[in-house]
């Protein structure tokens, strides 16, 4: 069964993932569909360049001026009747989260999918203080029983079948084992609109924040967004402060680029435009409402050669595309964010010396920055990181070795004529030593070669 | 782009996500529409508080007194979008957006002048003091979180109807 990692070695974890028939089974159909359903959300479209040209200036225009945007946000939301808290780090928000339930006496909470609370691991300090955090969103949720962590950013549990959640639903639901997705769906209505309306507190993420109004936004199909933004009395969002966009009018144009990038949806079932708390005359709307804007790294990053990828909206389609993630899936990543996306982010928020194993994940095709709805130009930041990792002699010291004496051999003809001969003749003995079975999966060098042939 | 364009447009794109699409040309056919909507559902929550609601209250005897018990909602949206297909919910004006989420149908009906043609069109119109809620509501609720098999009705209504008026 497909176990979270909590290394980066990429190398180890996924040869232990491509030895999980189950979750390969899993990742092949979905990943198939999930782009399949892209490709025909855009389909009708006339003019996706153009679109694609708009959210990317937009989303560049804000990392351009973000200090000056972020503040902007701040002021708007807190006139709109928010709180709203700078943390410097993850621990930092952790205890602004801690600290308003438990001045509150909020005991349960219910919580909408955000990666950004999964990055700093929100609810294993929220229980470590005594507060049930139930996950309401039904792939977080089944995930959250099973105690994994999602392994892909909007289908948490796309690794797991229809049988293993059948499992998971008798063993902890005390309901009869069924694997009927329809089924399985309508229990988990049930448990948790309970939970909903015991609730305490709710919280949520942002797909975006609004400078103009100081109002974040949600996207959801389920509904769960909804609930845990208008149910219980107190509402807290957690959102890093690259999600921030110019105005209402901007949008539009992630409306239109978002939900067809991630499902191939014309729009989300739902999307809620949250401006504050609820004012005199309003029977919607949290009676309190706290805003934690997260730094984690993300000034840094805006510093650096790799700046674009705070760009990047989350749609996913990156990772819905890419042969690695398709062969080994989300959990052999060891980190949060996985995919094309997640390389690169965990690179920068863990550091070179931890998560340079991760840069392995790629095959460099670079069809995920084909498909990036606002231009994350993800294949240069690719070269960029690597190219990085040599410099800082990061790399296995027998590729490093092996390359090295490559260099040395094609500089002299001699040396590369003598190279050739002895690879053939070697060739029988080498492919014999244990550990070498990839020689299997190369050509075998001929006698009669392309140098031979042209001199 | 004339409204009837308009109407025509939303309501193809409202039905492509699955919701159900009415087009009533007077009161006497909303009301219609919708008690053959909610022939079989009972109790249904109606605000009563603008005239199109007022216009299909149900009988007594089918009433909810609030949204939390009802089967189902009948009530009038602020607006709606032809691009996307979409039902436009705001809580300006004391309006529940609630009462469109708990049951399991929605029953929305919309005022043919309150479509916009593009989301565009929707944004420039707000002014600066927006409502603390605004919500987009297009097709069902939905989840492919099992097997990507879609499912719809995980937390909110599983069915929706559109009625333009």
């Amino acid at each position: 069964m497909s176990k979270p990692k909590t290394s980066l070695d990429f190398r180890k974890n996924s040869v232990e993932a491509l030895a999980d028939t189950a979750m390969r089974e899993a990742m092949r159909n979905s990943t198939a569909v999930f782009s399949g359903h892209r490709e025909q959300g855009f389909s009708t479209v006339p003019d996706l360049e153009s679109w694609r040209d708009r959210a990317s200036d937009i989303r560049s225009r804000v990392l351009d001026n973000l200090s000056e945007y972020v503040d902007k946000f701040a002021a708007n939301a807190t006139s709109a009747g928010a709180v709203v808290y700078r943390a410097k780090d993850a621990e930092a928000s952790r205890d602004i989260i801690a600290a308003i339930l438990r001045d509150r006496g909020a005991k349960k909470v219910v919580k909408a999918k955000s990666m950004v609370s999964e990055e700093v691991y929100l609810n294993a300090h929220l229980e470590e203080q005594g507060v049930e955090v139930v996950e309401t969103d039904l792939g977080e949720y089944i995930v959250q029983l099973a105690k994994e962590r999602p392994s892909h950013i909007l289908a948490p549990a796309l690794h797991k079948n229809r049988r293993q959640i059948g499992e998971l639903f008798a063993k902890h639901l005390g309901v009869d084992y069924t694997d009927d997705p329809e089924v399985l769906t309508k229990i988990a209505r049930k448990v948790l609109r309970k939970k909903f309306l015991e609730a305490a507190a709710g919280i949520s993420g942002a797909n975006f924040a609004v400078a103009d109004t100081g109002s974040i936004i949600l996207f959801t199909n389920e509904g769960n967004g909804r609930m845990v933004t208008t149910l219980p009395r107190l509402h807290i969002a957690i959102l890093t402060i690259e999600k921030i966009i110019p105005s209402l009018t901007d949008l539009s144009a992630f409306i239109r680029l978002l939900p067809r990038s991630a499902t191939g949806q014309i729009h989300s079932s739902y999307m809620s435009i949250i401006t504050g708390t609820r004012n005199p005359g309003e029977e919607t709307g949290a009676e309190e409402l706290h805003i934690v804007l997260l730094d984690n790294g993300r000034w840094d990053i805006l510093a650096g050669e790799c700046r674009e990828i705070l760009k990047c909206i989350r749609c996913g389609a990156c990772m819905n595309v890419c042969p690695v993630y398709g062969s080994v899936g989300g959990h052999a990543y060891g980190s949060t964010y996985p995919g094309p996306m997640g390389i690169i982010l965990t690179t920068m928020l863990e550091g070179m010396e931890k998560s340079h194993p991760l840069l392995d994940a790629t095959t460099l095709c670079g069809v995920c920055a084909d498909v990036c709805p606002v231009r994350v130009p993800l294949l240069k930041l690719l070269y960029t990181l690597r190219e990085r990792r040599t410099k800082e002699g990061l790399v296995p010291s027998l590729e490093r070795t092996a390359m090295a004496a490559f260099g040395l051999v094609v500089k002299s003809p001699t040396l590369f004529s003598w190279g050739q001969g002895m690879s053939r003749i070697s060739w029988p003995l080498l492919s014999k030593i244990p550990g070498s079975e990839t020689l299997e999966r190369l050509p075998k060098p001929v006698k009669d070669t392309f140098r031979r042939r042209m001199s | 782009m004339t409204r009837e364009n308009t109407i025509d447009i939303f309501l193809k794109n409202a039905k492509s996500v699955g919701a159900g699409t009415v087009l009533a040309a007077d009161l006497d056919e909303l009301k219609q529409s919708v008690s053959k909507i909610i022939e079989d559902t009972e109790p249904v929550y109606c605000p009563g508080k603008t005239d199109k609601e007022a216009a299909v209250i149900p009988p007594e005897e089918k009433r909810a007194p609030d949204y939390f018990s009802a089967q189902a909602t009948v009530e009038e949206v602020f607006g709606a979008i032809a691009e996307t297909g979409s039902i436009v919910c705001s809580s300006q004006d004391g309006r529940e957006l609630q009462a469109g989420l708990l049951p399991a149908h929605h029953v929305a009906i919309v005022a043919r002048e309150n479509i916009f043609s593009t989301l565009d069109d929707f944004f420039s119109s707000l002014g600066p003091e927006i409502p603390t809620n605004i919500t987009f509501i297009t097709g069902p609720s939905r989840t492919a979180d099992i097997e990507l098999t879609l499912t719809v009705g995980v937390h909110g209504p599983e069915r929706l109807d559109v009625i333009v008026c």
